[in-house]
């Protein structure tokens, strides 16, 4: 029950500095555990295919890129939210689905072929979207946070209910008829003539996304609760609101990305986005995303749709099929898992040697005064 | 007592888990300005006391006041709004995130509504220096050593609003020199009329901080007491019913001992924790290795169960001889293990106790055939088990993730015994582990060794090593520095070698020494 207790003679002694500056390896190791492999990887990809086909960098094809990015950008940050809590949303496809069918058909009855009405019928059809989006996800964070089913069956269920919910209100057809500033501007839209207008409309999602999760204290939770559950307990977090929450944000930034999909497609279509869930979660993985939870950033996500993307346009242009492209898909994800670890061992040894550079421990005995009697963190009185 | 309004008070506290009765009509007052012991069994309700105080268990009668003031609807937001810090026993900060993040969890202070960091690193970097940690504020909490977690613990704990600071076993993971840290805060924090209630199983701590002490039993609490008026002894008849005459068994007769079991030659581990280090041990006997945390010791552990790597040196089992020692091939040679963090490296917390001891077992032939288990024989096993180390409540199908801390080292410790053994590494057997079950414990190692084993116990608790010891090697920043057998082992002796004493050129020292 004694432990070694400190002779007095020890201050004599010096502790052994382990190490002299921070090396080479130090900084290749923080790097790698702080941006992860994804810069690297993309340039690879550019360069590689660039080499075989320039017409990569031609910017009818980058535009392209980006244009088909948008969307699969935005389920996937909606994918990479939920991951954070630790869950994922199977539905985002079905959620898709239902809001592209329902948003059609609500422009399509304001709008009524007469021109003055398009603007009001685009407003409408958004909103609709945006209300859908927002069932889907109290539906999915009813589920997963006060019913405390597993995310997986919840959106599973999901999923079957709302592409079923989909099938009932659109007979199983397309939606057409819609407003031409709809198809055309929302669509397909160019600014100056090279930047998509979609790619202009998610740029304020995507900021606000990164400011909620790295700058605001509901983001952090959500982190918390992914990471250690009792932690954001204890943090007196309320877990299954701040849930609630995430899925339905999710939900509604999801069902956004439906009705600027639908914009692309030019009509309501009740088998639109049935990929996504799929290559959602292989994005926002890649991007750093762990299933476990706890993990996932606006940038790295960013990164892995751009990656993604990339990787289809550039086998595209090298003239692979499909099954080929499946393959190098399925790989990049599988790779990606594995360096995902490597990442973790990498934090884990940066971790260790910045503790060793820090060795200058303040003189033993009775610690300094605390800075100050009222704490720095009570609230100003 | 005195006019004074207690930070907090608990009023015939009762809580009931199924069948246990963790806390029976429990009262307790947390004074400013005390340092309140809360001693007892494995088991005896101190965890659950906490987690009540910090509302996460909802108590199933009785009151809980805080400074005068009855809560209605306590939770661990309004514990943190009164004022009510705790460190839990448990690890209780969210792994992917930053030692930042985690200190500033549900409280980050906010610039127009957004997170101000800059002010969240000037707080943190204060009371870094104040426990005496070197991580960076930016690391990932997982990513740092135990030791350095239960640091990140207590920096968010001192970081609350003033009032009461709770501590449940917080130096279960320190080194000595964070130890006496710690203490310096708790009395610094007295001084400034913070309420702590301190939960240990180390008499020496009661004497250090105590103002009080509580003693609890089976979920009672059978007494307060002044520090100074009670006696150690007292104090342990009454936490155990019994007295403890001899917590360390017998010592081996040297001549006695049998032929080399385990030896380890020269050997250096990749993360340079590990320098050329050759040890042996005898079948029969118990050697210890001690040192300050950092010199290596747990390392040794680590290496010898292949999750550190070696760069040079030979380890042999018996016949069996590697420079890479690998976990399987180790068991396979006859060698148990007892892992130093025990949710991290061995225990499956939703699986059962029964499960958790027969876990090695199970992947053994003697209990099944084709892949199929003989589900009796491990049932038989595992209930002679609990029995065998007093693991509490008895029940085999009990959730290990719900059992006390003491209880979960103790189930660690049954598995280890489930095959018979050549050698045994245990590193700090004992840790959270009360005082009655300790000398089970120790026992329990010895009997082994009076079968022929031979054990190789890795601990930073002295009184251990002194105690329990036949030889023991003492390292000092990697490499031993001494070896001591029989009547030279002692607490100075220990000590000195620790601490490098002539340690300049330890090296030299080892070849001395082997
Ligand atoms: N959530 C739970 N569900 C069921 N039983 C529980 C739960 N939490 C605690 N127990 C039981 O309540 C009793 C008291 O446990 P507690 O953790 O309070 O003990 P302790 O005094 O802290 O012991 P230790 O010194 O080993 O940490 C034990 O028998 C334990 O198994
Ligand atoms: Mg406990």
């Amino acid at each position: 029950m004694t432990q070694l207790q400190e002779p007095v003679q020890q201050d004599a002694v010096p502790a052994p500095e382990t190490t002299a500056g921070r090396g080479r390896r130090y900084w290749f190791l923080k790097a790698f555990a702080t941006a992860g492999p994804l810069p690297f990887l993309l340039l690879l990809l550019v360069v590689g295919v660039t080499l075989v086909n320039p017409v990569f960098l031609s910017s009818s094809n980058l535009s392209s890129v980006a244009t088909q990015s948008v969307y699969l950008l935005l389920v996937s940050l909606a994918q990479m939210l939920i991951l954070v809590t630790g869950g994922f949303d199977l539905s985002v496809g079905a959620n898709v689905a239902l809001t592209s069918v329902t948003s059609a058909l609500v422009m399509q009855s304001v709008y009524g072929g007469v021109d003055e009405y398009s603007g009001i019928a685009l407003i409408w059809g958004l909103v609709v979207a945006l209300l859908v989006g927002l069932v889907v996800g109290l539906v999915n964070g009813i589920g997963v946070a006060v019913l405390k089913v597993n995310a997986f069956i919840v959106t599973l269920a999901s999923m079957g209910i709302f592409t079923g919910v989909t099938m009932l209100v659109s007979g199983g057809s397309e939606v057409s008829g819609l407003p031409r500033v709809f198809t055309h501007e929302v669509g397909s839209g160019r600014v100056f003539g090279v930047v998509p207008v979609p790619l202009l409309m998610i740029l304020p999602v995507i900021f606000l996304l990164y400011v909620l999760l790295r700058r605001m204290k509901y983001g952090k939770s959500l982190f918390a609760i992914g990471s250690n559950e009792l932690a954001a307990r204890v943090a007196g977090t309320r877990v299954g609101t701040n849930l609630v929450m995430a899925y339905v944000l999710g939900g509604v930034v999801t069902a956004y990305a439906g009705w600027l999909l639908t914009a692309r497609v030019s009509s309501g279509q009740p088998q639109l986005g049935a990929e996504l869930a799929m290559q959602s979660i292989t994005a926002a993985i890649i991007g750093g995303a762990s299933l476990l939870g706890g993990r996932g950033s606006v940038g790295g996500t960013v990164l892995g749709v751009l990656f993604i993307v990339g990787l289809t346009n550039g086998m595209n242009l090298m003239r692979m099929d499909s099954n080929q492209q499946n393959i190098a898909l399925g790989l990049a994800l599988v790779l990606s898992v594995l360096v995902s670890r490597a990442r973790d061992r990498a934090r884990r040894e940066v971790a260790v040697m910045e503790l060793d550079q820090g060795a200058t421990p303040p003189a033993a005995g009775p610690v300094g005064s605390l800075p100050e009697q009222r704490n720095p963190l009570a609230p100003p009185s | 007592m005195t006019a004074t309004v207690p930070t907090v008070s608990l009023q015939e506290i009762s809580k009931r888990f199924g069948p246990t009765l963790a806390l029976d009509a429990v009262s307790l007052d947390l004074l400013p300005g005390e340092v309140h012991v809360l001693l007892g069994e494995n088991g005896a309700g101190k965890s659950t006391l906490v987690k009540t105080l910090l509302g996460t268990y909802h108590p199933d009668s009785g009151q809980i006041l805080i400074r005068g003031r009855e809560v209605a609807h306590h939770n661990p937001g309004v514990a943190r709004d009164e004022g009510i810090n705790v460190v839990l026993q448990d690890f209780s900060l969210a792994p992917t995130l930053s030692v930042l993040d985690n200190l500033f969890l549900g409280r980050q202070p906010l610039r127009r509504r957004l997170i101000d960091t800059a002010a969240m690193r000037e707080a943190a970097e204060r009371t870094r220096e104040l426990v005496g940690g070197t991580f960076s504020l930016n690391a990932e909490v997982g990513a740092l050593p135990r030791s350095e977690q239960q640091l990140v613990e207590i920096m968010k704990a001192v970081m609350g609003k003033p009032g009461a600071l709770i501590l449940d076993e917080p130096t279960a993971a320190l080194s000595e020199k964070e130890a006496e840290r710690l203490f310096g805060i708790v009395d610094r924090l007295v001084h400034q009329g913070w309420a702590i209630l301190y939960i240990t199983h180390r008499m020496a701590e009661i004497r250090r901080l105590g103002t009080r002490v509580t003693v609890m039993r089976d979920g009672r609490r059978t007494g307060t007491h002044l520090v100074s008026a009670v006696t150690d002894d007292e104090l342990v008849r009454e936490m155990i019913g019994r007295d403890i005459t001899a917590v360390y068994p017998h010592k081996a007769d040297p001549r006695h001992l049998g032929p080399t079991v385990l030896r380890l030659t020269d050997v250096s581990s990749a993360n340079g924790k590990v320098r050329d280090v050759s040890l042996h041990v005898r079948s029969g006997e118990i050697v210890g290795i001690a040192g300050l945390v950092g010199a290596g010791k747990g390392d040794v552990a680590r290496v010898l169960s292949g999750l550190e790597h070696t760069t040079s040196g030979e380890v042999e089992v018996l016949e069996y001889r590697t420079s890479r020692p690998q976990i399987r091939k180790m068991l396979a040679a006859g060698v148990g293990f007892m892992p130093e963090d025990r949710k991290r490296e061995s225990l499956a917390l939703q699986l059962t106790t029964a499960d958790n001891i027969n876990l090695e077992a199970s992947s053994s032939k003697a209990h099944g055939r084709f892949g199929f288990l003989h589900r009796g024989q491990l049932r038989e096993a595992a209930i002679s088990m609990i029995r065998r180390l007093d693991v509490r409540p008895a029940d085999p199908q009990q959730e290990v993730g719900l059992l006390s801390g003491g209880n979960q080292q103790k189930v660690v410790l049954g598995r280890a015994l489930t095959r018979p053994r050549k050698v045994f590494v245990v590193a700090e057997p004992t840790a959270g582990v009360d005082v009655g079950s300790r000398q089970q414990i120790y026992e329990e190692l010895r009997r082994l060794c009076d079968d022929g084993v031979g054990v190789l116990v890795v601990s930073s608790d002295l009184e251990e090593i002194v105690g329990l010891s036949d030889r023991v090697y003492v390292m000092h920043s990697g490499a031993v520095c001494a070896e001591l057998v029989g009547d030279e082992i002692s607490d100075e002796a220990v000590i000195a070698a620790a601490f490098g004493h002539g340690a300049d050129e330890p090296t030299a020292r080892v070849q001395e020494a082997v």
